[in-house]
């Protein structure tokens, strides 16, 4: 505990110099503007940032992407209240509330506390991300090639349940599919080059930072132009720093999408856009007024804001104590840190503990960043929302062209961004949700080798996959969460639970 | 999209994805097991795609199944259909924006140099979704000159920065 203390206050005295400050604050407020975009989501952002930043060193480049994801997750706010359109996915509740605010002549008032929900939202995930990292790090140490391989097929599976929670059947089919794609290159134990056939480019493999540009930047491209314009509401931006006593009273609605956002974050692959859903809607259930959501509520903003942003630093959990991400811009994330030398995953706990502490102090300075940029400058950022769409569209695929070269220099790798990038259209249009076939691509490189190791130390036998413990627990929970998507199950278990009631009424 | 459309898009996705699952799989089987270097079974490169194109062909199979009991099959094109997907405005600007992202970055980039690629499609995107081809040039010729200074500038501007101040490589 204490150590941990030691180790953060270390971090943070080590970034509080001119030029880490200064790194922080144009790089929060490039991920703000990126944030409040429509097309360009925080995911491309932190994926761009990596190209960008990979010749640095690893506290600086980190902390940079760590400010870009903060700043873009919060900055999509604004487009959410301005025009009704999401700046990033993660905004969609936000939108709820916030642009019927604007509409009112509200709009500062609602930027006000957006900013405000986002601050002490990161803060709750980030005392959260000090708390269960290193706890989770030491318990994942006991784990063996059985337990990542459950592991990585449960990401799949509650992914493609909580990013398709009307047809998750669409939301395994794209994990599977993303799991394929990792596959396709030289594989590690025997350099056997899988679907490659006969492809030189191919053979070694589809780069995660390429795919995800596509998927996540050239689609969203794509769905941009398909319509011509939005339209910006004019309302005066008067005062937008809120009042204590009007963020105190919703102190508990803030403490619950905080923890909420947290844990979905922590959650593979599900990222910030469920967790601002599943706090708004836990936040108009247990309120007072639940008739004012949807036209205006300034609770139900709070909590989608807070939710969305306690989400960023609950996904950085699952990257830095098990190298899986939790969310896709964690996922870049975590390509970073790789990049970089830092290993994340069970072993940091070992091979860099302070690196934990690091990545809290960086998520405060960023937090810290985010509150003072998104009470300032408020009325002259809003005027690159008035940019047209065809004017801004062609320098964000120049951006996505030069991201998804940078790293290997090889043109194959635009190839494939464009190519993710009408596969993710395509997706999008079909209701398929992108996010578990990106995080099928990363869990795959877990799931191959310990696939074959475990069966290597088995002699081939299933047996340890469902006697271990720990892997038991694992696969009963893929199981249930496979199971309670089924109608027959769920029938079976309301009237078992009617059965019970019946039983204890007597 | 409606449901209905939905359940017509699904079935295609299902006629495309199963057989899909099949090739997966039966590329995987037919992997080499490396018996003549005498390597332990389990360690085979087939065992994991083998695994997913049996997932993604049953899951597939359950595509196909859902869509079919949704009168999915149903699919309804006709000369009319495809005449109307073409003509909406909406289809043209992807097709549009398809195209020019294309020819930039699977045909030019490479070819000719990344500043010169770069300024002709930021001019094209920028013009082709501007430019009324019903009015005059010379009532437009602001658009034109808006475009060809913006082409200027986001390629010269990228091409420095990113060669200069991050030391990237360009295509």
């Amino acid at each position: 505990m204490f150590e941990g203390l030691q180790m953060f206050s270390e971090a943070l005295m080590g970034f509080l110099n001119p030029k880490n400050i200064f790194d922080v604050l144009w790089a929060t407020q490039l991920g703000i503007i990126v944030g409040m975009l429509p097309g360009l989501t925080a995911t491309m952002g932190v994926a761009l940032m990596t190209t960008l930043t990979f010749k640095m060193a690893t506290e600086n480049a980190v902390i940079i992407l760590v400010c870009m994801y903060i700043g873009a997750i919060y900055g999509g706010s604004r487009s959410a209240i301005l025009l009704n359109i999401p700046g990033t996915p993660a905004n969609a509740a936000t939108a709820v509330d916030g642009y019927p605010l604007a509409k009112q002549g509200r709009a500062g008032e609602a930027i006000g506390i957006s900013t405000t929900g986002s601050f002490l939202g990161s803060v709750i995930g980030m005392f959260m991300l000090a708390f269960f990292t290193p706890l989770i790090g030491n318990f994942a140490l006991k784990f063996q090639s059985y337990e990542f391989f459950w592991l990585s097929i449960f990401g799949i599976v509650i992914c493609g349940n909580l990013t398709a929670p009307k047809d998750p059947l669409k939301g395994w089919i794209a994990g599977f599919l993303g799991l394929f794609v990792s596959t396709i290159g030289m594989e590690n134990m025997h350099a056997f080059k899988r679907f490659s056939f006969g492809w030189h480019a191919l053979t070694g493999g589809i780069s995660l930072l390429p795919a995800m540009v596509g998927a996540f930047g050239f689609a969203e491209i794509i769905m941009v132009m398909k319509f011509p314009k939005y339209e910006v509401v004019k309302t005066k931006i008067e005062r937008v720093v809120p009042r204590v006593k009007d963020v105190l009273k919703y102190w508990k609605t803030i403490i619950r999408s905080g923890i909420v956002g947290t844990f979905i974050g922590a959650v593979p692959g599900v990222g910030e856009d469920i967790a601002a859903w599943v706090s708004y809607d836990l936040a108009r259930r247990s309120s007072k007024h639940p008739e004012e959501y949807g036209k205006g509520s300034i609770e139900g903003l709070i909590s989608a804001e807070t939710g969305n942003n306690a989400c960023v630093a609950g996904a950085m959990i699952p990257v830095l104590s098990l190298a899986i991400p939790g969310s896709a811009p964690a996922a870049v994330l975590l390509a970073a840190m790789f990049i970089h030398g830092v290993r994340p995953g069970p072993l940091i706990m070992i091979e860099f503990p302070s690196f934990i502490y690091q990545v809290v102090a960086m998520v405060l300075l960023a937090t810290t960043a985010m509150l003072i940029l998104g009470l300032s400058m408020v009325k002259s950022l809003v005027k690159v929302l008035t940019i047209p769409r065809q004017k801004l569209m062609p320098i964000v695929f120049v951006l996505c062209v030069v991201g998804s070269f940078a790293l290997q220099a090889r043109l194959f790798d635009v190839g494939v961004m464009i190519t993710f990038g009408i596969i993710g259209y395509y997706m999008r249009e079909m209701e398929y949700p992108v996010a578990p076939l990106v995080l099928g691509i990363i869990l795959g490189s877990i799931l191959d080798p310990n696939l074959r190791r475990a069966l290597i130390i088995s002699d081939g036998s299933l047996a340890p996959f469902f006697t271990r413990p720990i892997s038991l627990v694992v696969f009963l929970i893929t199981l249930l969460t496979i199971l309670s998507k089924m109608k027959w199950f769920q029938r079976l278990i309301s009237s078992v639970v009617q059965g019970v009631k019946v039983v204890f009424k007597r | 999209m409606k449901e209905s459309n939905m359940a017509r898009a699904d079935f295609v996705t299902s006629i495309f994805l199963t057989p899909f699952g099949l090739f997966i799989l039966i590329v995987s089987l037919n992997m080499p097991r490396f018996e003549e270097h005498n390597v332990n079974p389990y360690s085979v490169p087939g065992i994991l795609p083998a695994f997913l194109g049996a997932i993604i062909t049953f899951l597939g199979l359950v595509l196909f199944i859902r869509s079919i009991r949704q009168r999915g099959y149903k699919l309804g094109i006709g000369k009319r259909a495809v005449i109307g997907f073409f003509r909406d405005q909406s289809s043209r600007r992807i097709f549009l924006t398809l195209i020019i992202s294309l020819l930039y970055g699977l045909v030019f980039l490479g070819r000719i140099p990344f500043y010169l690629a770069t300024g002709l499609f930021v001019f094209a995107f920028v013009l082709i979704f501007e430019y009324q081809f019903k009015e005059s040039f010379a009532s437009q010729r602001k658009k034109v000159l808006i475009a060809l200074i913006m082409s200027i500038l986001v390629s010269g501007i990228v091409t420095a920065v990113f060669r200069y101040v991050f030391l990237v490589n360009l295509p």
